[in-house]
């Protein structure tokens, strides 16, 4: 029975390191990846457990040696003390904990495919110890740890309040202060972590490629809490092109550079690693598309439910309709000062920018399907395709 | 002996502009809480366990003969290094010295920040206007110098060493805006702080930003040894910081625990960047251990220092609030020296001096004790071991302006 078979039927496909996980509630991942209606979920679960398959195990020894430390027992301590507080830090904790079954390190889950797809490419591999496991150098899944380290960094790095703007509903003012303080030093205890796996990968040109994802992430994610400001979203007037500039830097950035890397890690060269970099950023875009799309194509959406103003379809919505008209339509929406969720999204519904947005998520999806062509037919490139028809379906 | 001591505890308090107690207590033998330096290296430890008595005896002795002529005799009395270096050469201004590769520092600091959003790129800057003291970069290039001099007489500065001197800052600005996050501090260098400004959403980001394009340049550099040694300050950093939010119950526990939070939150930048800076100009490994050895050193000095003149200065001189420390419910040097001589206040310390009066109290104790001086004692003890350290190199005017560095900043007031 070879180590594959044997990690195959563990509840969790983290592995070993997934027991550990899941109490202590950290370095897990975001619940955005998840699909959302249950058919298109049970679906996605599907693909995404035969890719866990394909690449035996996903996490590498980083994430255990981040567990077993000191400052992370201090981290749970302290959380556990903001318990009945209102600082978001608890909410993205808490999604960490509950929704872990669903949780999906997709990020790094790409990154191994992606390797394993590419295969090794004949010269020497920049890993020092390059033993491999199920297709993948230990560098690679070092790497694809780090994607995810960086990713939860900022994850909870976006979970800051501003004390200057709290409400009394916001409870006391010294729990936001206390809340603050953790989620700033949990975070940059991950990104420390990131920077030290970087390190020991021993490769500049990796190192480089993942400072500059994080420096765009940094970017996304501040563009994203600047029109995410409440007032300030429906104010907001960027076009499609501007919007995917933006949704470049906060969403697809960070995988395709990963790709690009781990791509590097196996010393292939310029041509692969663009190939893996596009396949990373159209993916991503792709999903990223669909997950905005789920409030409009949802059956059963729930009357209450709201949705980003900022979203694909409502960009697009906003771009055929033009800024005066959709002003208009929000006004309408609007009563005593709140907005109507249902009722604006009857009206987008009733525009294009419902069609146009799953054209343009099945545009990229087919750019990241072309990418893939490149590669030798194997079982982790079909998973790879198999994340994309996931992503681009909707029905 | 006695007479100078007297005057030297009472210009302190003159200066410190605090109360007057004419029953000057002895200092107490046998300090057991300076045990265990942090850093590899055991002679350092075995220094920093040099009991208290002797520790003050080996430094008024130093001192002794130096102390009139001492043309810091009217700021600190303390200098007591410079009678031991024979460099023979005129002392320029280290500053000045150091600043000849340092021009456009800031402007080449912005370059690294390609950001193309206006706020963000305006919030990433704020700290880079050339108000700070660049005491980082300084050491760091004139270390580099004087490696380079050392290894092949070569008068050059290599462009990747220029840049671990932006890389230095760039970290260390990083750290700044996070903290003043962590601490609710409301000005820095007599500005606002980012996050007044901005807010701390923003203000967060902001420093991750910063920290981004220093690891861009630093692996721009290319050379993975170099990467590791940097890698090794964040991460100290980021321990450092949780070791402040812990307190220890033990006396000699806490005050290790002291020096290294000190260590990892002051000492190992200025360390690290300067082994990187020795790694790109030399390659003797005994070269890279003193300069990391001098750069440690000084470190601690550093923030020593720094922590005394949060009781003694005022806050128009730093920029910054004082007493600080002591709102923020840490004890720092003085504060534990303080304790050996008012066990009261450990009580005082275990609750982070958070009831009414506690920071009042405790800076009444510290006053009243040799916490201020004893604190200045230990940072000249590391300044002792910088120069012993930096000594071995060749002489250069960049040693010996690194020399003279490790005295300004025992006589910096701010």
């Amino acid at each position: 029975m070879s180590l594959r078979q044997l990690l195959i039927p563990l509840p969790c496909y983290l592995g070993p390191l997934g027991l550990l996980r899941r109490p202590l509630w950290f370095p897990s991942t975001v619940g955005s990846w998840r699909a959302q209606s249950s058919r298109s979920q049970s679906h996605w679960n599907q693909v995404v457990s035969e890719a866990e398959k394909i690449v035996g195990y996903p996490t590498s020894f980083m994430s255990l040696r981040c567990l077993l430390s000191d400052e992370l027992s201090n981290i749970a301590m302290q959380v556990r003390k903001l318990v009945g507080t209102q600082h978001p830090l608890l909410t993205t904790a808490r999604g960490f904990v509950h929704e872990s079954r669903h949780n999906l390190q997709l990020r790094g889950l790409v990154v191994l495919l992606i390797s394993k797809a590419a295969g090794p490419s004949g010269l020497d591999t920049a890993c020092q110890n390059d033993d491999m496991v199920s297709g993948i150098y230990s560098c690679q899944r070092s790497l694809a740890e780090i994607t995810e380290l960086i990713h939860t960094a900022l994850l909870v790095h976006r979970g800051i309040v501003n004390l200057n703007e709290l409400q009394s509903s916001d409870g006391p003012l010294k729990d936001m202060q206390f809340g603050n303080k953790i989620a700033i030093l949990s975070g940059d205890f991950l990104l420390a972590n990131a920077c030290n796996g970087l390190a020991l990968l021993q490769n500049s040109k990796v190192v480089e490629l993942l400072a500059s994802a994080l420096m765009d992430l940094v970017q996304g994610v501040y563009h994203e809490n600047s029109t995410s400001a409440k007032e300030k979203a429906i104010t907001d007037d960027i076009g499609i092109s501007t919007w995917k500039e933006q949704t470049f830097l906060s969403h697809c950035a960070l995988l395709a550079k990963s790709c690009q890397a781990a791509m590097e890690l196996a010393r292939h060269g310029a041509e692969v690693q663009g190939t893996a970099f596009r396949y990373g950023k159209h993916v991503a875009m792709s999903h990223k598309i669909h997950s905005d799309l789920q409030p409009f194509i949802k059956e059963k959406a729930s009357e209450s439910a709201t949705f980003n103003l900022n979203s694909a379809p409502v960009v697009l919505h906003q771009e055929f309709l033009g800024r005066d008209l959709w002003m208009k339509q929000i006004r309408e929406a609007q009563e005593k000062g709140r907005l109507d969720y249902a009722k604006l999204r009857e009206t987008i519904k009733a525009g294009k920018g419902v069609t146009s947005a799953i054209d343009l998520c099945r545009y990229h999806g087919n750019k990241a399907l072309a990418a893939l062509e490149s590669f030798p037919p194997s079982e982790a490139r079909s998973a790879l395709e198999n994340i994309v028809f996931a992503v681009t379906r909707f029905s | 002996m006695a007479t100078r001591w007297w005057r030297w505890r009472w210009r302190w308090r003159w200066r410190c502009g605090c109360y007057w107690r004419p029953a000057a207590r002895s200092p107490r033998p046998g300090f057991p809480g300076s045990a265990g330096l942090p850093g590899p290296r055991a002679a350092a430890d075995a220094r920093a366990q040099m009991s208290y008595f002797n520790l003050v005896k080996s430094i008024t002795s130093a001192f002794q003969n130096v102390y009139e002529l001492s043309r810091f005799h009217h700021t600190t009395p303390g200098v007591c290094c410079r009678s031991k270096i024979q460099s023979g050469e005129q002392y320029t201004d280290p500053f000045k010295l150091g600043w000849r590769d340092l021009k456009d520092l800031y402007e080449d600091i912005k370059k690294e920040l390609l950001i193309s959003t206006t706020e963000l790129k305006e919030m990433s800057e704020y700290y880079f206007d050339g108000k700070g003291k660049a005491f980082r970069p300084i050491i760091v290039v004139l270390m580099a110098r004087a490696c380079n001099i050392h290894h092949n007489n070569s008068r050059n500065v290599h462009a990747s060493q220029r840049s671990i001197a932006l890389i230095a800052e760039m970290i260390h600005t990083a750290t700044l805006v996070h903290d003043d996050v962590i601490d609710d501090a409301s000005s820095r260098r007599g500005k606002h702080t980012v996050n007044k400004i901005w807010g701390e959403k923003k203000a967060v980001l902001a420093g991750d930003l910063i920290l981004s394009a220093a690891s861009i340049a630093l692996a721009r550099i290319g050379n993975t040894t170099v990467i590791s040694i940097l890698t090794q300050v964040i991460e100290d950093l980021v321990r450092g910081e949780f070791l402040q939010l812990g307190s220890k119950e033990d006396e000699s526990e806490r005050f290790a625990h002291y020096l290294e939070k000190t260590f990892k939150k002051t000492a190992s930048l200025i360390a690290h960047s300067c082994k990187a800076v020795s790694v790109l100009g030399c390659p003797d490994p005994a070269v890279h251990e003193i300069a990391y050895q001098y750069g440690r050193n000084v470190g601690m000095a550093f923030q020593l220092i720094d922590d005394v003149l949060d009781f003694t200065s005022c806050s128009e001189q730093m920029g910054k609030p004082t007493s600080t420390d002591l709102k923020l419910g840490l004890a720092t040097g003085p504060v534990l020296f303080a304790c050996r001589q008012f066990p009261e206040m450990n009580a005082m310390i275990m609750r982070r001096f958070s009831l009414p009066g506690d920071v009042d109290r405790a800076r009444q104790y510290v006053f009243q004790s040799d916490g201020v001086q004893q604190t200045t004692y230990l940072a000249q003890q590391y300044c002792h071991e910088a120069i012993r350290e930096i000594s071995k190199l060749r002489p250069s005017p960049e040693r010996d302006a690194l020399i003279q560095l490790s005295e300004i900043v025992l006589t910096r007031e701010k």
